[in-house]
């Protein structure tokens, strides 16, 4: 009987517990990357191969070394430094030098998470933080782009569809762009936004391919790992705000970063609200803001600036809670 | 049948092949049982034995002045042995009368009584002298429940049918085979109560019981309006607040009680001796339970003695896989209780007992919160577990209590569906008793008994 006794286990109920893991989830995140993030590598090179494996490594690195820095217990087997190295590599120009990308791998890990108090504490998307970081540093590589399918032939530097509209260019100007370049058939709108799903344009790594960023979406929906009311949210803003600011909506969902930071960025769980109200707004806003940092704002693009200012205001999104059970509004008078 | 149902909910796996179907056997009267002297919930008994007290079996052993209290009685004929704490299945220690049965079984039941001609009164203190308590796991007195005050009328009472923790089986086989007890248990309390309607609802993987139940009403209802309503399978459904709601549509107002929305809930276990204490003058001293479970050679539906130590209930009844054995439940595995051995007695609220081996028992390490929210989408009350749980990690109980400390049926849903594995269930346990104290200690009300 001393035996047995000695072997049993105590604890609070539930005693048992449905098989999702936070491993599992984050390794739902990477499924659903892997075919974008191939495709980048495809798109753009060895440059794309080697920017990825940089971010990953100094992530995972990064993060073992300050929690030992700090004497905390490493944290390898949650994989969430390697979803943020990659959604890092993944925003970045594929000709970013490696060293600045280490440099910004190591700034989302250390300072945008661990500072914060590493998984689960981390008030901005770190993937995020950590492109700003680079954005703001060294403006000139992270604004640089190279034609895809020329990585190896020949880099020559060219403008992305959002870079030509904000010079001044109109839709027919990308077009008449990408046909020049021989990744659409022809500069007809039609042709233009078949380029600009299947992802064959200048960008980030991981930014071209809407259709295989919707795959990714379809599996993290069906896993039930992402909510699909922030993704919905913030496409469904940017493409009514971009209609009311008289901008193409739909090229205003298909270029830039929006398809991915919708499906990838914005659904980071410890950045974004908990609550269902809050997610929905959450993604609204982010929405509006991209819409209005293209249109008034200094840059091409405003969805990493977009979902940073929602991040901060996450907290306050988490005070809209669903009624509970039950619910009694509270009288003036306490009468009990 | 259209099944109803509340919104949400869980699916943990059920995991009750091993027991489903399988004829409830009683088992032989064990050699000793300790008795606790308290299993209700309410103000504590006192014993009414002393040590070398010889005792009859359905003797009043102990009770206590005051409305919130019930009498227990001997499980066994024999002589009380020792007077003193032991643990309980709730792993606090309590006062135990422990009886060695002797050979004879004297019984000294109490007699007969005809629910349907006698007065409300006598109904009610039947009721209490038998000792009955809500059998399905509070242990609330019965005779409390079916006295409401006259400001909050009862329109229907519902017979819980749904047993919707895994691993147990118990109501299921009782509702099969003694379904006219059952029923019967039920149209006593209508009587009672004076209530015009009354429901068993059950869960449609128990469509069999249904059918069953449905068949006998006709010949145990004593004229009185039964039927059953089917409710789809899913987690907590048989919980008092969810059951409520997916029979009649209505909520429990928050700090409240069934009976604010008109209705009673009651236990098939407890309908079975309610039905008994009138037709055979019976005291509530034995039980039918599961025993089961991955390290349990023997998985069974039984019926025992109150008293009965776990570990002492014959093999062929009990036969556990010592090797195997990782944790013990009294209870199912959402809301159950883990204790530390099988010294503990079965009790009147005792439904099951589970003996989880390695597999099935998960002892993973909580991780830091990830805030994905499935707490949230998946709690049965709809409240916010993560943000409780922050709340009372910074001190902000009052704060933790607006978002539903208070609310919540530690039904387990948050915690099984936690990828980091945190204890939420145990985090609310904790924080509501600290609120509790804070708040008894900010403002001190006259003692309640």
């Amino acid at each position: 009987m001393a035996n047995t006794e000695r072997r049993v286990l105590l604890s609070s109920s539930p005693h048992f517990y449905a098989p999702t893991t936070a491993r599992r989830l984050m390794a739902n995140v990477l499924m659903a990357l892997a075919p974008a993030a191939a495709y980048g590598v495809v798109l753009f090179g060895l440059p794309a191969l080697f920017t990825i494996a940089t971010s990953v490594a100094v992530a995972v690195v990064s993060e073992a070394a300050f929690r030992k820095a700090v004497g905390e217990k490493p944290r390898f087997d949650d994989l969430s430094a390697i979803v943020t190295g990659l959604l890092l590599a993944m925003v970045i120009p594929p000709s970013t030098p490696l060293w600045m990308t280490a440099l910004g791998s190591m700034f989302a890990i250390v300072v945008a998470k661990e500072f914060f108090g590493g998984l689960g504490a981390n008030v901005f998307n770190p993937a995020l933080i950590g492109r700003a970081f680079l954005l703001m540093s060294f403006p000139a590589a992270l604004t640089t782009w190279h034609k895809p399918f020329g990585a190896l032939v020949d880099a020559t530097t060219t403008a992305t569809p959002l870079n030509v509209v904000k010079l001044g260019g109109t839709i027919a100007d990308v077009g008449k762009g990408l046909a020049d370049s021989g990744l659409a058939a022809s500069a007809g709108y039609g042709d233009m936004l078949k380029a600009l799903v299947l992802g064959n344009r200048a960008g980030c790594i991981g930014e071209s391919s809407i259709l295989l960023i919707l795959a990714g979406a379809l599996f993290l929906l069906v896993t039930k790992t992402i909510d699909w009311r922030a993704p919905l949210a913030m496409i469904t803003a940017t493409f009514l705000a971009s209609l009311a600011l008289g901008m193409d909506p739909v090229f205003g969902i298909f270029s830039g970063g929006v398809m991915f930071g919708a499906v990838f960025m914005i659904t980071d769980y410890v950045s974004a609200p908990v609550t269902p109200i809050g997610k929905l707004i959450f993604g609204a806003c982010a929405g509006l803001i991209t819409v209005m940092i293209r249109k008034f704002g200094g840059y091409p693009e405003g969805v990493t600036y977009a979902i940073l200012i929602m991040n901060a205001i996450a907290p306050f999104l988490n005070k809209i809670v669903e009624k509970k059970y039950g619910f009694v509004a509270p009288k003036k008078e306490a009468s009990k | 049948m259209e099944t109803k149902t509340f919104k949400g909910g869980i699916h943990p796996p059920e995991r009750k092949e091993a027991t489903e179907g399988k004829a409830i056997e009683r088992i032989s009267t064990p050699k000793q049982v300790v008795v606790p002297v308290n299993q209700h919930f309410g103000a504590p008994n006192q014993s009414l034995v002393k040590v070398g007290d010889v005792v009859k079996r359905g003797q009043k052993i102990a009770d206590a002045e005051g409305k919130m209290t019930v009498p227990v009685h001997a499980p066994v004929a024999g002589t009380v042995k020792k007077i003193e704490p032991r643990t309980q299945s709730n792993n606090i220690d309590g006062p135990c009368i422990i009886i060695e049965t002797a050979a004879s079984d004297e019984t000294d039941f109490m007699s007969p009584l005809d629910a349907f001609s006698c007065t409300k009164e006598e109904a009610i203190a039947r009721i209490r002298d038998a000792g009955i308590v809500g059998m399905g796991g509070a242990g609330f007195p019965v005779y409390v429940k079916l006295a409401p005050p006259p400001n909050k009328p009862i329109n229907v009472v519902i017979a819980n049918g749904a047993e919707c923790e895994p691993y147990l089986t118990i109501d299921e086989m009782t509702m099969l085979e003694d379904g006219a007890k059952v029923v019967e248990g039920l149209a006593i309390i209508m009587r009672t109560v004076g209530v015009k309607k009354g429901i068993f609802a059950i869960e449609e993987n128990k469509k069999h019981a249904a059918e069953s139940i449905e068949k006998v009403i006709p010949s145990a209802a004593h004229g009185l309006d039964i039927s059953v309503v089917l409710l789809k399978t899913k987690y907590p459904q048989g919980g008092e607040k969810m059951l409520i709601t997916a029979v009649t549509g209505k909520e429990v107002p928050s700090g409240g009680l069934p009976m604010d929305v008109g209705c009673i809930v009651q236990n098939i276990g407890s309908l079975k001796a309610i039905a008994e204490a009138f037709t055979e003058g019976k005291p509530l001293i034995d039980r039918g339970l599961t025993i089961t479970g991955g390290a349990c050679k023997t998985p069974k539906n039984v019926i025992v003695p109150i008293g009965t130590v776990i570990g002492e209930i014959p093999s062929e009844f009990l036969d556990i896989d010592r090797d195997a054995l990782r944790k013990i439940l009294f209870g199912g595995p959402m809301m159950g209780t883990a204790v530390p051995s099988l010294d503990i007695p079965v009790q009147k609220n005792t439904s099951g007992v589970t003996m989880m081996n390695a597999a099935e028992a998960d002892a993973t390490e909580e991780g830091p919160c990830i805030r994905c929210g499935r707490c949230m989408r998946n709690c049965s009350c709809r409240l916010s577990p993560v943000l409780m749980n922050n709340a009372i990690d910074t001190g902000d109980l009052e704060g933790a209590a607006k978002i539903g400390l208070l609310d919540c049926i530690e039904c387990g849903s948050c915690s099984y569906v936690c990828p980091a594995r945190i204890q939420l269930v145990q985090r609310f346990r904790v924080g509501k008793q600290l609120l509790r104290n804070k708040r008894a200690a900010a403002s001190p009300a006259p003692a309640k008994a």
